[in-house]
Parts: C-alpha cells; sequence; structure tokens
C-alpha cells in the first residue's frame, strides 16, 4: 500500500557538508529506476564541474552526450530539507541515512537569470551501494521549476 | 482499454502482484490504494507526465549556459551586495511565479 509513513528520513542534512576530495573524482552511480523520460538510461557518472563543488554533472555512460547539471540544494534552498518516506529508498540497498546524498536537477537554458531547479524531484544517492533514485517527494507543494535567483532579471 | 465496475472496498489485480482498491467514492472524486513490489513506481499521471517533460528540459544543457552559470556562481556568494540576488526559498516558488521583479 502506498500511504505516507510517520517514520521518516532527513536525507539533506548528509549534503550540508562540502563534498569530500573524493568527491572530484567521477563517480558512477546505477538507477535502480530510470530517470521518467529516459527509460534506456541506467548509468551515470557524477563529476564536479567546478572546483568549489556547487555544480556538478551527471552523464550518461550509455549516451555520453546525454548530461543533467545537478547541484547539492543547500547554496540556494538552504531550508531545503524535504522529508523522504524510508520505505521509498529501499530500492537503494541497506540504508544508512548517513550515507544518502541529496542532488537537485537544474535546468539552464540561457544562464542564471532562468536557471531552475527541481525540488519536487530530487535525485537521492547512495555512494555505499553506487545506487540512485530520481524520488517523487509527497509533499505537492513543492515546486518542479524552482528559480535559482527569487529575483530575475 | 478494458473496463471494470467495482464498488468500495473490492479490488481489480494488474499481473501478479499489483492491486488496485477503491476505498472511497465522493462525489467525482475517488480514493484509490495500490499496492505493489517496490520495483514499481506508481505517480499520479500529471505528475509523471511534468517531471518526464522537466527532465527533458533539464536534460543535455548546452557548454554555453553552463559556462555561463558557472560565471555567475564564481565571483561571489549570492547575497553579497551588489549582486542582487535573493536566494529562492522552496515552496514560494513554484513554476506559475511571476519571477520578474521591478
Amino acid at each position: 500500500m502506498i500511504t505516507v509513513q510517520t517514520e521518516q528520513l532527513e536525507v539533506a542534512a548528509s549534503m550540508s557538508e562540502q563534498p569530500t576530495p573524493e568527491a572530484h573524482m567521477p563517480q558512477l552511480y546505477e538507477f535502480v529506476e530510470p530517470i521518467p523520460g529516459f527509460p534506456d538510461e541506467r548509468e551515470f557518472a557524477l563529476a564536479p564541474i567546478d572546483p568549489d563543488g556547487v555544480l556538478y554533472s551527471l552523464r550518461s555512460l550509455r549516451t555520453p552526450e546525454l548530461r543533467f547539471v545537478v547541484m547539492p540544494p543547500a547554496a540556494f534552498f538552504p531550508d531545503y530539507s524535504p522529508a523522504v518516506d524510508e520505505s521509498d529508498l529501499a530500492s537503494l540497498g541497506t540504508l544508512d541515512d548517513l550515507d544518502l546524498q541529496l542532488l537537485v536537477i537544474v535546468t539552464v537554458q540561457d544562464g542564471i537569470a532562468d536557471a531552475t531547479a527541481n525540488l519536487l524531484a530530487p535525485i537521492v544517492l547512495a555512494p555505499a551501494h553506487a545506487t540512485a533514485l530520481q524520488l517523487v517527494l509527497a509533499d505537492p507543494q513543492l515546486p518542479l521549476r524552482a528559480p535559482l535567483l527569487a529575483t530575475a532579471s | 482499454m478494458l473496463i471494470l465496475t467495482r464498488r468500495v472496498g473490492e479490488s481489480i489485480i494488474v499481473g501478479d502482484d499489483v492491486t488496485v482498491t477503491v476505498f472511497e467514492v465522493r462525489g467525482d472524486a475517488v480514493r484509490i490504494g495500490v499496492e505493489a513490489p517496490r520495483s514499481i513506481q506508481v505517480h499520479r499521471q500529471e505528475v509523471y507526465e511534468e517531471l518526464r517533460r522537466a527532465n527533458e528540459q533539464a536534460s543535455s544543457p548546452t557548454e554555453s549556459a553552463i559556462e555561463q552559470l558557472r560565471g555567475a556562481l564564481r565571483p561571489s556568494e549570492p547575497g553579497t551586495p551588489g549582486a542582487a540576488v535573493k536566494r529562492a526559498a522552496p515552496g514560494e516558488a513554484s513554476d506559475t511565479q511571476d519571477a520578474a521583479g521591478e
């Protein structure tokens, strides 16, 4: 039964830490469910785009020209700390909440003024298992396209 | 399309391991319970379609767009004087919001 559980897991806390030096190496992740819209892409390499650890690329191994820009949400959305239903994460493998990392997908057409982040469906990573999942959160108030800048020009 | 009539409390089974149960009917709204293995994701269709579109839109941005984004992030922290940057808070921003300030 798909119901909201009272037992919940805070994922974002582990992402408030700065990426460790190892995070600057590309890391391979297998999506336990395909990202909606990309049913045939399962394996992605996560690598930093900038040296400060703000932006990362998530590039498909099967289709190297396919990539997403992702980022830890803390830099732009410090209050974003979604409650995650633990049972939704079971497919990632044996869970230790300290293992989990949360990233949001950034959509950018021209530059930062039009850049948005998907807060409704973040990507949850379990580095210990090298597994990942795009999770649709239960809170319908969360935006699919949250502007990075509240005041766009 | 297979069309079935069910009463409250009755179910249908899809394949071997997906059960859909009608819980409540109130006016034109129906509450439905879905029992499925973890390997099967269950979404409201409109949410799934929107997410699929958003993912496709987010995929493979141009190098120049990424470079501009990097450039905007590099010189200073968001929120520093002169940057005219205010962080969006989750919940207050939505895709229907008019983001253009004065």
